[in-house]
């Protein structure tokens, strides 16, 4: 499914680095130490690593160039004119934006990717925080629940769902389409979230106990506020997440006022229209703000990713 | 069966424990369980859309579907239905290459910028950057780039060479989405594999090379035993992700050209909502697919555990 | 297989017949359902916002039917339009997932005439009969208000309707020293590789979809099935016939074609660029063309009866109703709606504005009509339309088709194996009908 594609495993033990570790040790005491220097790399290695960085980061960049400059090509069907740059000036933005729904569409998805992400974060904080700290009867039976529903191809629940909330009345709602992204959401951050648990020393949770806190309250008080930042990654993929779904949005969503964006930019580009000037000028619209976003975050996000790796 | 007492005894010890869990085990019950015990139960009947049921205004039409055993089951898995071993081979195909592309591009593309080079920020920024664009909007900037007064065929009649119908043909067509895949996918693991890099002691590279190991041994000696634990991860991830991937191939593409591109759980959803609603079919499907996950995702912990075990 | 479902969408025909039968029976008793009830009575009583659905070309259509429900607003103004641009290749899907779930369909959708009696024998229509939305309905052309029965009741009316015909670039024809359009498909070859050879353009750019298969097959007599013999004809020997000739024009390159799902829009962009100097298409598409720069001059869009085979020439009668949906909580106002927005006055002037053919008599006699020239050209084509067969899955036939005429222009599939798994396909599609 979709939606489980931007989830992450952080909780595989790191067993194979800690023996490798242990190697290194022994092998550091049994040979005196020399000072360490790094062979230095020839002229022809750096123009080489330079130039397959600079091809890769090209292929990287080009579509995303290139959709920008298609988005300023205004003149009906100037857009299957690949080399022809006249005419470059904002009116695809100014037709986006007055003349259709897209603000509309932008609103809902953050409606719904919002809704999504509180949602999922609060019912998740707390079974995070069990599975990390506590061993009861039906855990194994709850990790694997989280595991397992990641895995769900979305062909699995679509039919049943859209079955299910058609006699609830939710299809076409944005609290419809919320839940059903929950049904990724929620098992993802619980998952993720047990992964940033587990980083926090056992020891916060023993002096809780000394003072005298239930395992509630030494969650809510103690643990919680430490785990801010893994609470904020989780939350910003679950966002993501939301953000970018497309099969149940499609599904779900019928009419233009609930659109989100990834349904509302089919209707630009269908198989009897081909307005690709609104599509591109509307990508970039979508690309800029969760491309800044995604960048002032991302640092964090690789710490969150590999955290399980790393301290497993 | 446990005598009263113990029961008691042990609400007490984990009642903290199931009731900070229990919120989430419940909403998946109900949000996941409900559905799936539904959607497996339309599987074994011949549910579509003119015997599901509904009520609108004037019309009620109660549901007319009945039980139809496995034979939706025997319909895909017998291949009578003629598009699931097609469609399960070039699954198997994408899932394979998309995952090969995504893990050496990504490693490699780490390693480069795990080492002291110059605008290593700026590279990295550049690299990471498809993985911020949203998926559908990626699959529709690559759709522009193919099409057939693209930016592709431009390039090419420049050099006097005739334009390619690039999504029209089943074979471009399964390069072209492929193409769009890996592109996308790179970043996640190559931003994986630097994490994982920057996690192996710089001791081990000091003692390798004291011990005069090459370049290629100290990468193979050193940095692929170090990035196991987050090769197992990112490996079984891609492999989920990718056999799921249902927005590039339904954006791009839509399955075509005569569902030649069409991966099961796309091919699923056209079953299930496009022309004639077969949702007891898409069911069927939909189990299939998870069955095949839920086998290989066992499989694959299994034999990485023993691995483990014998390294 | 499906064999199981072909049997099971028979059976519950005659139930969903049945029951809407029943309950429009009674369905006075419902608030704002009753069939002809104050809507008629005294229209401007009715209150309420109809959600339209409209699946008009966005850019090119769509805002000529503004000024129209503003006016309507004006003279009910206890009634909100709210138009929804929808489109057309989404709205089948969009309409039945909202229909069935009973939240988010719209009050009035503008169905295409294949959908119309498939959607009624879903139940997703409300029936029409007595109501202020047929009215003059006898000014209605029998052709295209054929598409709205279905057991005997009337589920819609007629929007507008179309034919395919031979569009043509004269300046480029003129070049190539062609002075009249081909009137065969053999003609067609030849002219388009002459084009091709003195102009460099491509001569003729064929639509891969199999709606736009349907000349082919109509010109050498045949049709995809026989309704009254209950067969399906699709595989036989005139259809293969049908399809050789438009694989030979590929083939031999004096058509292009592109099998992708941008395949129309990649056709409208070669035909408005010049690129190409023939298209088969209808007079919707026209509006589109004209904004084209080998169109500056409006009179270079030349307009002829699609080429015929060795029996006649031959196109699919097609076109759009409008149609209310049954679950509507404004059953009245759309009836109002439906009224207004399909006067002949109205018809006439979106007719004349969007180069579409109205579906009232009356309406051709008005002057913005009469003087269209483009309107006018399709006169010709349009009587030469040969009408789809009045089964309720004839719509969803086009699926099916599409992928294996896809592969036969592709060169995946032969063109006997590729239309015997349509065939095959059509008979699960069709209850009772047999394969040839």
């Amino acid at each position: 499914m979709s939606a489980a594609t931007e989830s992450v495993n952080p909780a595989t033990p790191g067993r194979a680095a800690g023996q490798a570790t242990n190697q290194a040790a022994g092998r550091a005491v049994a040979e005196p130490r020399k000072k360490y220097s790094r062979t230095k790399r020839s002229p022809l290695a750096s123009v080489a690593i330079h130039a397959t960085l600079i091809a890769a980061s090209f292929i990287a960049i080009f579509p995303i160039v290139w959709v920008a400059l298609t988005s300023l090509k205004t003149k009906d069907g100037q857009w299957a004119h690949p080399g022809d740059f006249s005419h470059l000036n904002f009116g695809n933005y100014s037709q986006v934006l007055n003349d259709t729904d897209f603000l509309t569409w932008f609103r809902n998805s953050l409606i719904v990717s919002l809704g999504t992400m509180a949602l999922a974060v609060f019912i998740a904080a707390t079974c995070g925080y069990a599975v990390s700290r506590m061993r009861f009867p039906g855990f194994r039976a709850t990790m694997w629940l989280l595991l397992v529903v990641q895995m769900f191809p979305i062909a699995v629940l679509i039919v049943p769902l859209y079955n299910i909330m058609s006699k609830l009345h939710l299809v076409n709602s944005f609290g419809g389409l919320i839940l059903v992204y929950c049904t990724t959401a929620v098992p993802y951050c619980a998952w993720m979230l047990k992964g940033y648990f587990d980083t926090i020393p056992i020891d916060i949770d023993e002096a809780g106990k000394v003072d005298g806190l239930s395992p509630f309250g030494t969650f809510w008080r103690l643990v919680l506020p430490l785990a801010r930042p893994g609470l904020a990654v989780t939350a910003f993929y679950s966002f993501l997440t939301a953000w970018a779904e497309v099969a149940f949005a499609n599904t779900f969503m019928q009419s233009s006022d609930k659109y989100t964006l990834a349904v509302g930019l089919r209707t630009f580009v269908s198989q009897y229209k081909g307005e690709w000037g609104l599509m591109t000028a509307a990508s970039v619209l979508i690309a800029i703000p969760a491309g800044v976003m995604f960048l002032l975050v991302q640092r964090n996000l690789v710490a969150g990713l590999t955290s399980g790796s790393a301290k497993g | 069966m446990r005598p009263l007492k113990s029961l008691g005894r042990s609400f007490e010890k984990y009642w903290y424990g199931w009731a900070m869990a229990a919120p989430v085990v419940i909403v998946m019950l109900v949000l996941v369980g409900y559905p799936f015990i539904w959607g497996a139960y339309l599987s074994t009947t011949n549910a579509d859309e003119s015997n599901i049921g509904h009520d609108i205004g004037v019309n009620h039409i109660p549901p007319s579907y009945h039980s139809v055993g496995l034979h939706n089951y025997w319909d895909i898995l017998s291949g009578n239905d003629g598009h699931f071993y097609s469609t399960l081979t070039w699954t198997l195909i994408w899932t394979f290459v998309n995952v090969f592309f995504h893990i050496t591009i990504g490693l490699g593309l780490a390693v480069l910028l795990n080492r002291k080079i110059r605008f290593r920020g700026g590279y990295r920024l550049m690299l990471i950057l498809p993985w911020a664009v949203p998926g559908f909007v990626a699959a529709f900037a690559w759709r522009l780039l193919y099409n057939d007064n693209g930016v592709f065929n431009a390039v090419l009649k420049y050099f006097g060479m005739h334009g390619v119908q690039w999504l029209a043909q089943p074979t471009s067509a399964k390069i072209a989405v492929i193409a769009v895949n890996v592109w996308m996918g790179v970043p996640f693991m190559m931003v994986s594999f630097l994490g994982g890099l920057q996690t192996i002691p710089k001791e081990l590279y000091e003692a390798a090379e004291m011990d005069g190991a090459t370049a290629w041994q100290r990468f193979r000696m050193v940095t692929l035993p170090g990035l196991r634990p987050v090769m197992m991860t990112v490996t079984l991830l891609g492999v989920i992700w990718t056999f799921n991937k249902f927005d590039v191939i339904f954006l791009v593409t839509e399955g075509g050209p005569a569902g030649s591109t069409d991966i099961l759980v796309t091919h699923a959803y056209q079953v299930a909502f496009a022309n004639i609603r077969q949702y007891a079919e898409a069911a069927s499907y939909g189990v299939v697919i998870l069955s095949m996950l839920l086998v290989f995702a066992t499989v694959y912990r299994r034999s990485q555990a023993k691995l483990e075990v014998q390294a | 297989m499906r064999r199981s479902k072909a049997a099971k969408r028979g059976a519950s025909i005659a139930a969903i017949a049945a029951l809407a039968l029943a309950a429009s029976a009674c369905s006075s008793s419902k608030s704002g359902g009753s069939a002809s009830g104050s809507a008629a009575k005294d229209p401007a009583s009715v209150k309420g916002t109809v959600t339209w659905w409209d699946t008009s070309d966005a850019t090119n259509e769509a805002p000529n039917y503004q000024p129209i429900i503003k006016a309507f607003e004006a003279k009910y103004p206890n009634i909100k339009v709210n138009y929804v641009n929808v489109p057309f290749s989404d709205a089948e899907d969009k309409f039945k997932t909202a229909a069935q779930s009973g939240s988010g369909a719209p009050d009035v959708l503008r169905a295409d005439v294949g959908w119309t009696p498939a959607f009624a024998q879903l139940g997703y229509l409300q029936p029409l009969d007595g109501t202020p939305a047929l009215a003059d309905d006898s000014d209605y052309m029998a052709g295209p208000y054929a598409s709205d029965h279905y057991n005997g009741k009337i589920y819609g009316v007629p929007q507008v309707t179309d034919t395919l015909s031979l569009l043509y670039n004269k300046d480029l024809l003129a070049k190539a020293g062609i002075t009249t359009p081909p009137k065969t498909w053999d003609e067609l070859k030849t002219d388009s590789l002459q084009i091709k050879a003195k102009t460099g353009a491509d001569g003729t750019f064929l639509d891969a979809a199999s709606y736009y298969l349907l000349p082919f097959i109509y010109g050498e007599g045949g049709d995809i099935i026989d309704a009254s013999a209950k067969k399906i004809t699709v595989n036989d020997a005139t259809a293969l016939k049908a399809v050789g000739i438009a694989q030979d024009l590929v083939k031999s390159g004096a058509a292009v074609t592109d099998v992708t799902k941008d395949g129309y829009n990649n056709m409208q962009t070669a035909f408005k660029d010049g690129k190409v100097a023939m298209v088969v298409n209808g007079p919707w598409s026209t509006a589109d063309d004209l904004k084209g720069s080998a169109f500056g001059n409006a009179d270079n869009l030349g307009v002829a009866t699609v080429p015929a085979g060795s029996v006649k020439a031959g196109a699919p009668v097609g076109g759009h109703n409008l149609v209310v949906y049954a679950g509507s909580k404004n059953l009245d106002a759309s009836y109002l709606f439906i009224a207004y927005l399909n006067d002949a006055q109205n018809q006439a002037t979106i007719a004349a504005k969007n180069n579409v053919l109205p579906t009232r008599t009356s309406a051709y006699s008005d002057p913005q009509v009469a003087n269209n020239k483009i309107l006018s050209a399709f006169q010709g084509p349009l009587k030469n339309a040969v009408g789809r067969p009045p089964v309720a899955g004839a719509s969803d036939l086009f699926t099916p088709l599409d992928t294996d005429y896809q592969a036969i222009l592709g060169g995946q599939k032969s063109p006997q194996a590729a239309l015997n798994d349509a065939a095959t396909q059509f008979a699960q599609i069709l209850p009772g009908f047999s394969k040839s």
